[in-house]
């Protein structure tokens, strides 16, 4: 069956982000003169407000800052899913970011659970960043 | 030391509509049956008020929100105040405090502070208001959030429970004390939506809506407004209704900032809001006599307590009851009303319309004896702004 699920839509700043994924890298913002990893994408450094910056990749290893179990419906293409599992991951390098937890029982899952990243390609298009136990 | 704004102005005039599900008019309507209801109850007359602060709910985001025309559509000729304000859950105490200010160095007389709301139509559910499905879709990384089926606030939150959960060893059942204790409180609360008694076991049968939340860890969506009046003290004390005095203010913003280095939706604004009003109101946490927080989910409640400096860390839980819906246990007297779990969702304005009914003594069966510090907080985002007003009923 065809990926029915809410697709990313990258603008023109995030698109080699995008981009990175499809190729199976995650790719940070990286701000030298705070020595700063920034997630999500902005154009300024909220440190130092520095405008130079450079895409960097992420070693994708991190651990589960928090986590949960979505059980609403809030549309359509999840109805099989639910309830699935969201969480926020705390990468080494310093930034949190939202994503699912897969390959885990939910028993497993715990604050503080060691993961990585793996790319799930969706569509022929997109991949998204997921994470799973180290 | 306090300040000496300490007692110097007061909320003279209190307008709570109707709540909940009422259907057929809009935002602004309601801000007009607010304001009617406030100048009635502070004795005063339409054309007293010369300022104005408005505050919408999700309708402003939504695009059919109060705001600068709500002015005409009062016909407020008379105005040297005026502003549409913003900083989400936090903007009801910082709209009354702005205008405390303003009246104390008499740039206006009577500031009416308005929080109005209608985001419930008829046949559609309370979530669609919040959930931001129907929106257009984001772009960038914000699309991110649909792509891993992150949606509304209500999944920020249980986000932010989880950790503290995690933490400090609460569970559902904890949670589930604080939602029956406030519902014990909406029953005795005649503007309260939800006013039939509930147990521990209702709370668990609830469905879950993102665990750790249950459908009763959630506060309601209501349309309705509620408008405060804010005056001198001098003034406040030759009118109708008995004012609650202002106290002690402050703000504190911890923002959002996703990054190992700072600690996001386990600590609220409330510590540096609560130690500024403390400040400026000569108490302390000790000398609180009701508390009304802002209660979007159980959660923050607890949350809110310990940053107070009401409870350690993790033990906010304490003061409550094993169980709350046994009549002899002995509640916290804390969100009195129901709050916004149970009685009505006017962001900020619940926890101050309860404050000021608390301050007053006006709260009938559900009225706390001692109310001499009558605490309120404004919560907004996912723990990033934050308001604080203490409230009494004497001047000094």
């Amino acid at each position: 069956m065809a990926y029915d699920k809410p697709l990313p839509n990258p603008d023109e700043n995030t698109q080699p982000f995008f981009d990175g994924l499809k190729d199976h890298k995650l790719l940070l913002q990286y701000f030298p003169s705070a020595d700063h990893y920034q997630y999500p994408y902005s154009d300024r450094c909220y440190k130092d407000w520095s405008t130079d910056w450079e895409w960097r990749e992420s070693a994708g290893n991190g651990e589960v800052y928090t986590w949960v179990r979505m059980h609403q419906l809030y549309h359509p293409s999840w109805k099989a899913e639910i309830p699935y599992t969201l969480a926020v991951v705390q990468l080494d390098e310093g930034p949190r970011m939202q994503t699912n937890l897969v390959n885990v029982p939910v028993e497993d899952i715990h604050v503080g659970l060691r993961v990585k990243v793996v790319f799930e390609d969706v569509t022929d298009e997109y991949t998204l960043p997921k994470f799973e136990p180290a | 030391m306090s300040d000496p704004i300490r007692g110097q102005t007061a909320i003279c005039g209190l307008g709570i509509t109707e709540m909940g599900k009422v259907y057929g008019h809009d935002a602004s309507w309601f801000a007009g049956e607010s304001i009617r209801l406030a100048v009635e109850d502070a004795g005063l007359d339409k054309d007293d008020i010369d300022g104005l602060l408005v505050n919408p709910g999700i309708t402003g985001m939504m695009g059919t929100g109060i705001s600068i025309p709500l002015q005409g559509y009062l016909g407020l000729r008379n105005l040297r105040l005026l502003n549409h304000m913003n900083s989400f859950g936090a903007t009801a105490s910082a709209m009354v405090q702005y205008a405390a200010m303003a009246v104390h160095h008499g740039m206006a007389n009577y500031v009416a502070c308005i929080f109005s709301d209608a985001p419930l139509q008829q046949g559609g559910s309370a979530g669609a208001a919040y959930g931001g499905a129907g929106r257009r879709g984001p772009s960038g990384m914000a699309s991110l959030m649909p792509a891993f089926g992150f949606y509304g606030a209500n999944t920020s939150y249980a986000l932010a429970a989880r950790r503290y959960m995690e933490r400090y060893g609460i569970t559902n059942n904890d949670l589930g004390r604080v939602s029956v204790t406030q519902r014990r409180y909406a029953v005795d609360n005649p503007h309260a939506t939800m006013r039939q008694p509930l147990t521990l076991e209702d709370y668990h049968n609830s469905r879950w809506i993102v665990e750790p939340f249950h459908l009763l860890d959630c506060c309601l969506v209501s349309n309705g407004a509620v408008c405060t009046i804010v005056t001198t003290a001098e003034r406040a004390r030759d009118l109708k209704s008995s004012p609650a005095y202002l106290w002690g203010m402050g703000q504190g913003h911890p923002g959002n900032f996703p990054h190992a280095e700072v600690e996001v939706g386990t600590t609220s604004g409330a510590t540096i809001a609560g130690e500024t009003a403390y400040k400026m109101a000569g108490v302390g946490p000790e000398d609180v006599d009701i508390c009304e927080f802002y209660d979007c989910y159980t959660y923050t409640v607890l949350r809110t307590i310990e940053d107070y400096g009401l409870a350690k860390p993790g033990e906010a839980i304490g003061l409550y009851p094993e169980d709350p819906a046994d009549p002899e246990a002995e509640l916290p007297t804390i969100n009195t009303g129901g709050g916004q779990l149970s009685s009505y969702y006017m962001w900020g304005m619940t926890p101050i319309s309860e404050g000021v009914i608390q301050a007053r003594g006006s709260g009938g069966d559900r009225q706390i004896e001692k109310n001499d510090v009558v605490l309120c907080s404004g919560n907004g985002g996912t723990l990033d702004t934050h308001g604080t007003l203490i409230l009494s009923p004497n001047a000094n």
